[in-house]
């Protein structure tokens, strides 16, 4: 039980590092040619970080009542 | 003290609960496309250089750093650790306040560059004003199941409502990851 919640916290530093290397590049791409699309993509890239491993997105695919 | 077996969720009524939170943050998710258009559509890509840069990457990652914690406190109190449930509740509330501090710090500069009658402050307040009182509600009903939490509610086997409030507030992280750029670096 430990383990699992340690690996689970473990996902959940990881997903937090990348959110925060994505803004990042998102703060310069708003210098880069074509910044609107750029910054549309890395926020999606973002957003669907978030849906998926934060939000639990795909438990909504499972079988119902799983 | 947990509620008795028969007051917790069915696996059946446990996908219906999130699947209607779902339909609600979708109708949410559309509210705010609409405000966000309405910058784009008023203002194309232009922004005012006086900006607040600095203190709009700090909220940025004041709520990024919130959205692991909410993350922790759910997986926390999914695998028993009320401790860590309640450690993690706590400091995602103090993050939304750091959060909310920054918003009413950035509007009292904004008040001043682009009042909320000109094009870019109509944008501007509208839809960090929308936002703030999802963050204001989220932070309310964080407070919620902090209280509860502390009184022994909630367990392995039943904490759907952790687990409701953590996704609302998740939703309204990701609201702010579309709304950032479109205010502070588009242009």
């Amino acid at each position: 039980m430990k383990e699992v919640l340690a690996e689970k916290l473990r996902v959940g530093s990881t997903v937090f590092v990348a959110l925060c290397a994505l803004t990042a590049v998102e703060w310069f791409a708003a210098r880069w040619p074509g910044a609107l699309l750029w910054l549309a993509v890395i926020a999606a890239a973002k957003a669907a970080l978030i849906a998926e491993y934060f939000m639990h997105s795909s438990q909504l695919l499972g079988e119902e009542g799983s | 003290m947990h509620r008795p077996e028969a007051a917790r969720l069915s696996p059946h009524e446990l996908y219906n609960a999130r699947l209607g939170l779902w339909l609600f943050i979708v109708s949410e998710a559309a509210l705010f496309s609409a405000f966000i258009a309405a910058r784009y559509l008023n203002l194309g890509t232009q922004r005012p250089a006086e900006l607040n840069q600095p203190l709009g990457l700090a909220i940025t990652a004041a709520l990024l750093l919130s959205s692991l914690t909410a993350y922790r406190a759910e997986t926390c109190i999914a695998h028993g650790d009320r401790a860590g449930f309640l450690r993690n509740t706590l400091w995602t509330l103090l993050l939304a306040v750091v959060f909310l501090v920054g918003v009413v710090a950035e509007w009292v500069e904004a008040f001043h560059l682009f009042p909320p009658g000109t094009r870019y402050g109509t944008s501007f307040f509208s839809l960090t004003g929308l936002h703030g009182l999802h963050v204001l509600s989220g932070a309310v009903l964080l407070l919620g199941v902090y209280l509860h939490g502390r009184r022994g509610r909630y367990g392995p086997e039943d904490y759907w409502p952790v687990e409701g409030v953590v996704k609302y507030w998740h939703f309204v992280d990701v609201a702010w990851v579309f709304i950032y750029p479109t205010l502070y670096l588009v242009g």
